[in-house]
């Protein structure tokens, strides 16, 4: 087996944790991991952006009519080179194996989690024309069991430009299922925040009472 | 012939990307000239590039069909293909269509490249494999020309394939004008649309994918690394692009021995067109470089070089092993000469920069091994620095040699391996060098 990213052969490490416990094979190798950029510091209260502080983004939806939809939230990784490149071939050139690159970090950051956990939609269209939803993929390769309760209305963000998102009136409705009280929104890559805050303003009208975020990405 | 015959004849494509309106495909579906196949065979063989390795072939659940699809990470970068996905083929059978064409080139062969060129000839009507072993700078391409004439006038297709994209462009243009009236086309990835028929097709390795069972002969230039033993999809995809009995002539100055040993045909041309002997690396001891660049000094007897030819006003080449280290020694080069410039493989300039090294606006270039190969610069002079790294092997050091004095009109030029130790692949190459100028001299 190859690591999925550079297409060099893949050393086996042994590890004690590997003795006793199984673990998935990695797919990609260590250099290539090591590529990617963690957030590690208490950033963003909402997104986990690193700075002091809320970062610029989530301080304009706080003021603009969006207080308090999110409880907190956090991102893993920054959008460096590294991230640029996997992005580019797991959403565009659909390599839908590259889901497993990030399995274990986002099995880190779920397995523990009580709320339920509910992926960003792709609107139909979109999902027969890429064949696989991204968010989706991302969990069933984490293990991580989810639950829609969102159906995407009308165009993606996309092509928009910053000022067309922030602006955007509403992207998602319900999907029919009943909203718990307390959920964990999971997206690919947090952009502007649009559509976390989109997808928690139709959740929080429909009951929700807690809304907590994850995203793989912080760009 | 009409349009889209003239495009998918021989090739294989995904349908829907076809540039063609769909009643016309399915027009010509209907009439039996062309078939539909699936992307990945039930038995998860990949259409287009043939993989078959479980570990490329990659079963996922499909939301466009709905059903457990696979798709072949192989050839991902020339847009996925999945089971779902329609590949079309043009079926109806070919009648060969022999008419003039025109050839205006007129040069003069040496005795040697005369030679060679009359036994790729014979072994092109004998329908065997040929390889056509030559040094660095012995004129390869004007070797094929007049066999490539002959063919054409047989009406034959003829494909040139060769791995790097550089290497097409600068192909192209020669071919243009040794055969102004003949459809050639030039393929490499983002390469614009070509119209027609492609008679003459130059391509890079990879964009044979798209071809099957299209060409009555191919050309493999730069085959030093084939069988591709780190790729064996290209090797695969070599195959499949040709006729069943077609002929393969590979072109190499650093032939595999395997390679050598595969093909029963060889002609061997060890001396450069204008005659005089390949210039014979020099080894000078650069010890605990990498160190000494990492920590911002430039070694001495280095700078002492390149200060040498800024002196003598010549163009140089240094070539570096790993991209990092270029970056490290960037700033410290651009302290000697400030139009002392750096090119790697992802740098999208770096058609430009050869460019203006050549123009002389640039005195010299940083570089990885991308330049090993295809470029030809007047007076140039050479240093690898770093040449006992792994990644100079014996095929590239014999390559970056090759780069130095091209040019009739300037023979001569300096090829210095900078090392940290002498390596077995070093003095293979300069055995090698010697060799061919002991082989060429008789």
């Amino acid at each position: 087996m190859n690591c999925c990213l550079c297409n060099q052969k893949l050393q086996f490490i042994p590890s004690w944790r590997g003795i006793f416990l199984y673990e998935a094979p990695d797919v990609a190798c260590a250099p290539c991991k090591n590529a990617f950029s963690k957030l590690t510091l208490p950033g963003c209260k909402y997104c986990g952006k690193e700075g002091e502080g809320k970062c610029q983004d989530c301080f304009y939806w706080e003021e603009h009519g969006y207080r308090e939809l999110i409880e907190s939230g956090k991102s893993l990784y920054r959008y460096n080179e590294a991230m640029k490149d996997w992005f580019h071939q797991y959403k565009f050139l659909k390599d839908v194996l590259l889901a497993q690159v990030f399995a274990k970090e986002l099995r880190e950051a779920l397995a523990n989690e009580r709320a339920m956990i509910v992926p960003i939609p792709l609107n139909e269209e979109k999902l027969r024309e890429r064949s696989f939803s991204q968010v989706d993929q991302l969990l069933l390769s984490a293990n991580i069991p989810y639950k829609h309760l969102l159906e995407k209305c009308g165009d993606t963000l996309g092509t928009k430009t910053r000022q067309e998102r922030m602006a955007t009136q509403q992207l998602f409705r319900l999907n029919g299922e009943a909203v718990p009280k307390q959920l964990l929104l999971v997206d690919d890559l947090y952009t502007t925040g649009t559509t976390m805050r989109q997808a928690a303003k139709t959740l929080k009208e429909a009951g929700a009472e807690s809304i907590r975020i994850l995203s793989l990405i912080r760009a | 012939m009409q349009a889209i015959e003239a495009f998918l004849r021989g090739r294989i494509w995904v349908k829907q990307f076809l540039p063609f309106p769909e009643e016309l495909v399915q027009a010509a579906i209907d009439k039996g000239d062309a078939t539909v196949i699936s992307g990945i065979s039930a038995g998860g063989e990949c259409a287009r590039c043939l993989e078959n390795s479980s570990d490329y072939v990659i079963p996922f659940h499909c939301a466009t069909c709905g059903n457990t699809c696979r798709y072949c990470r192989t050839c991902i970068q020339m847009g996925r293909i999945s089971s779902c996905t329609q590949l079309v083929l043009w079926r109806a059978p070919h009648i060969l269509t022999k008419r003039p064409h025109a050839f205006s080139w007129h040069g003069k062969l040496t005795p040697q490249q005369e030679n060679a060129s009359t036994a790729i000839s014979e072994s092109i009507r004998k329908q065997e494999h040929h390889l056509l072993y030559a040094v660095c700078g012995a004129g390869k391409t004007e070797i094929l020309f007049s066999p490539i004439h002959e063919a054409l006038q047989k009406g034959l297709r003829i494909c040139v394939a060769a791995p790097r994209t550089d290497v097409i462009l600068e192909l192209s243009p020669r071919f243009q004008q040794a055969f102004p009236d003949t459809v050639i086309h030039t393929l490499y990835g983002n390469s614009p649309e070509q119209t027609g028929y492609g008679e003459l097709v130059l391509a890079t390795t990879y964009q044979l994918y798209r071809f099957e069972e299209a060409f009555d002969l191919l050309f493999v230039d730069e085959a030093d690394a084939f069988p591709y033993s780190l790729d064996p999809s290209l090797e695969r995809t070599v195959k499949k692009a040709v006729k069943p009995s077609a002929p393969i002539i590979y072109i190499s100055a650093t032939p595999s021995k395997t390679l050598q040993k595969q093909i029963a045909v060889h002609s061997t041309i060890f001396r450069r067109y204008h005659g005089a002997p390949l210039p014979v690396p020099i080894y000078r001891s650069l010890w605990n470089y990498e160190r000494h660049i990492r920590k911002g000094k430039l070694p001495k007897v280095l700078t002492e070089w390149i200060q040498d030819k800024l002196q003598k006003k010549q163009p140089f080449l240094l070539f570096f092993p790993s991209i990092e280290l270029i970056n490290q020694a960037a700033p410290l080069l651009h302290k000697i000469d400030p139009s002392i410039q750096t090119v790697h493989s992802e740098d999208p300039g770096r058609k430009g920069k050869v460019m203006q090294l050549r123009a002389g606006t640039l005195s010299g270039l940083a570089t990885s091994t991308i330049l090993e190969r295809g470029i030809t610069i007047p007076h140039l002079q050479v240093a690898v620095v770093g040449a006992d790294h792994r990644v100079f092997d014996r095929a590239a050091l014999i390559q970056i040699a090759g780069r130095v004095g091209r040019s009739a009109k300037d023979p001569t030029g300096e090829i210095v391996f900078f090392h940290n130790g002498i390596t077995r692949q070093m003095d293979a190459a300069r055995a090698d060098i010697l060799f061919y100028n002991r082989e060429g001299r008789a």
